[in-house]
């Protein structure tokens, strides 16, 4: 499988298939319970807030040599009365199953599934300069329009775009970067005058 | 040539002036793993097989497999650049290769990118790898022989336009060798040939190109090269990429001759892939598909009908095999789906009769409506197939009794010439008039008082006579196409002349 590199989040098919799976089971039980926004918004907290920032809790919870019963009071000592009975009950559900490794792909799936049952879209949106507040609400908006849809928009900024911006929906990429339009630019011209200099080489010779 | 900085300059900025800004929207996906030939990617969820998709470093692929959460790409060219995490572009297109005039003459790679060092291939015209076969309303039956110029095969299998006809056998036995005689054949005849080099030694490919470059016949064939070195989804492409090439002409109601030499290296390179692709293995290991794989490429091959121009794909794919073991799986499956098979063996060919054609094995199953009418005749190429297997028979009685009457020794004695005559060395095809009096000499009896080893001599020579001496008799043949009568009595005439110059030049 995967290993770890930089260039994105490290993809790992076979946990985003279960994650998927185990995400559509969460967001079963808390539609039921009604508080659907509010178990997602706690497992990803408990992602980002908690396991990335104690790496050895996230291997500790992790590690198959422990069995689920040597889990259960780690769990119930690091989450208990802070997280509802819900995501706690999933919890050990997953744990049960030996499925910790999988939380990150879980959490990734479970934002994504609610926010296609809400309606909602997610846009990565990446720019050569930092957006301010009014550009952003105007971006999304916009985009919120031809979508048809409520845009979630996350940005970053990349400083090798040079201007302009990439927008990004689900796998589909509109590029609109000053980059990306020199670099066609750059190819566009070339394949035109190497077609130009073969139809007519006299044109271009000197004369001898 | 020196160029002028300055005039390219302004084209340059003319361009540059003229360029619009268009939003560029394409389909991506991050590679997941990659190696040996194959990438695994995720994403590219509106992706469709068969489908390009291009790397970072400017590689191509093709989706191949499409699975829940990936999608297989078999990598066109080098995948060693090819890093995990890097963007993959779908590209909305298939895979094409450049065809036209322009690849007649050239050593191309599967992908049509030149290896002859000759520069660019100048054409701006592309046709998809993989085409649809024509169906049946689009096709008529085989009428127009391809002379191979040799004369076992244009005797006893003919081959027709349109036709899909094996050479099957072991290693070393003159497989390419009938191919490359047959291209070298189609100098005069207008057919466009195309030789498609699968898993190959880049040093034998290098030889068979001399050859087909010292004998002429370089003007009018391509190579496509896909080595041994190649990674396998080029050599799996290699095949279908040199039919598209050869396709273009078909269509456009020229005739068109494509080699793939061999298809058995195509099926391994097949194989290689499905295996990494983690498609179930059957048979010899061998995906469940790779009947397909061979039968939608043999099917493209055709005589296309009227309507659609009357153009023709003939093809000769070749299959090496173990130990002339033809009943395995890729044998077997392409047998199956081809017109006939011209079968060599290596014993034969050690026995000096080259081509090593077992004639007994060896059938046409479609070319006999193509032979010509002078070929077909009785008293040439008629019977030729029966006697000869009359002759088998007799040797092998032969070798148990010692005194044999005098009729049996006669009839083994023309057998023993018959054969002798089948023989021809490499790169010499012979014109089919000149096959047919040839053939005639030796079944009219001509020959019998001739000693086997004089058999290639007085060949030469009674040919050369023709030429020389007697020219309205070719013509006359040539032109007709038909043996009457009257030309039958006036080469008897002829072969008796010149028996009398053969026996005292002896």
């Amino acid at each position: 499988m995967a290993g770890s590199r930089g260039k994105s989040e490290t993809i790992d098919a076979g946990r985003q298939h279960l994650g998927t799976v185990y995400a559509k089971a969460l967001l079963g039980a808390a539609e039921k319970a009604g508080q659907a926004d509010h178990v997602v918004e706690e497992v990803e907290a408990i992602v980002s807030d908690v396991l990335n920032k104690l790496p050895q809790l996230d291997e500790m919870i992790k590690t198959p040599r422990l069995t689920h019963e040597e889990r259960l009071p780690i769990l119930e000592r690091a989450f208990g009365g802070r997280i509802s009975p819900t995501t706690m009950t999933f919890l050990k559900v997953v744990s049960k199953h030996g499925r910790l490794d999988c939380l990150r792909a879980i959490a990734h799936a479970a934002r994504k599934q609610l926010n296609a049952a809400r309606g909602r879209v997610e846009v990565h949106v990446e720019t050569a300069f930092p957006l301010n507040n009014a550009v952003r609400d105007r971006i999304s908006s916009r985009l919120g329009e031809l979508l048809h849809r409520d845009v979630v928009l996350s940005t970053k900024v990349n400083d090798d775009l040079i201007g302009g911006l990439v927008v990004r929906v689900g796998d589909t990429v509109y590029d609109a970067s000053v980059a990306a339009s020199l670099k066609r630019m750059a190819q566009v011209t070339l394949d035109h005058t190497k077609q130009a200099i073969r139809e007519s080489l006299d044109r271009f010779a000197l004369p001898t | 040539m020196k160029f002028n900085a300055d005039e390219i300059a302004s084209v340059i900025q003319a361009e540059i002036e003229k360029y619009e800004s268009a939003i560029d929207v394409r389909e991506v996906g991050t590679v997941l793993e990659v190696g040996d030939g194959i990438a695994r990617v995720y994403g590219l969820s509106n992706i469709m097989a068969g489908e390009m998709v291009e790397f970072p470093s400017g590689v191509n692929g093709l989706a191949f497999n499409l699975e829940e959460n990936s999608v297989g790409v078999i990598i066109l060219g080098d995948y060693l650049q090819i890093e995990e995490g890097d963007e993959v572009k779908a590209l909305g297109k298939l895979l094409s290769v450049p065809v036209g005039n322009a690849v007649l003459g050239r050593v191309l790679d599967p992908l049509g990118n030149p290896l002859d060092g000759k520069g660019p291939v100048a054409t701006s015209e592309l046709r998809p790898v993989e085409f649809l076969a024509p169906g049946v309303a689009g096709r008529q039956p085989v009428r127009e022989p391809l002379q191979t110029g040799i004369k076992a095969i244009d005797a006893m299998t003919p081959i027709g336009r349109g036709q899909r006809e094996l050479i099957i056998g072991d290693r070393k036995t003159g497989k390419t060798t009938i191919a490359i005689d047959t291209i070298i054949n189609q100098k005069h005849s207008g057919v466009k040939c195309f030789y498609v080099a699968i898993g190959q030694k880049e040093s034998s490919v290098a030889n068979t190109i001399k050859a087909l470059q010292e004998n002429g016949a370089m003007d009018y064939t391509t190579v496509i090269l896909a080595g041994a070195s190649a990674p396998a989804p080029l050599q799996y492409v290699a095949a279908y990429a040199g039919t598209s090439m050869a396709e273009y002409f078909t269509y456009k109601g020229e005739h068109a001759l494509i080699v793939y030499d061999d298809l058995s290296k195509q099926a391994v390179a097949y194989r290689e892939l499905s295996l990494l692709m983690r498609r179930p293995p059957g048979r010899e290991a061998f995906p469940g598909d790779v009947f397909y794989c061979h039968s939608r490429l043999l099917e493209r091959s055709c005589k296309l009908s009227q309507e659609l121009g009357g153009g023709s794909l003939t093809s000769l794919p070749i299959i090496e095999t173990l130990e002339g073991e033809v009943s395995a799986y890729i044998p077997t499956n392409v047998i199956s789906i081809t017109d006939g098979q011209i079968y060599v063996q290596p014993d034969l060919f050690f026995k000096g009769i080259r081509p090593a054609m077992n004639v007994g094995i060896s059938v046409s199953r479609v070319g006999g409506a193509a032979q010509i009418k002078a070929m077909k005749d009785k008293q040439v190429a008629g019977g030729l197939r029966l006697a000869l297997a009359a002759f088998r028979e007799l040797e092998a009685i032969a070798q148990l009794s010692t005194d044999l009457d005098a009729a049996t020794q006669s009839r083994l004695d023309r057998g023993y010439r018959m054969v002798e005559i089948l023989k021809q060395p490499q790169f010499q095809p012979l014109e089919v008039v000149d096959q047919v009096m040839v053939i005639f000499a030796a079944n009219s009896g001509s020959l019998d008082d001739v000693p086997a080893t004089r058999v290639q001599a007085f060949e030469k020579e009674f040919l050369q006579f023709m030429r020389d001496l007697r020219p309205e008799i070719r013509s006359q043949i040539a032109e007709k196409k038909e043996l009457t009568p009257e030309l039958k009595t006036a080469l008897t005439d002829a072969i008796r002349q010149f028996k009398g110059t053969f026996a005292k030049g002896k």
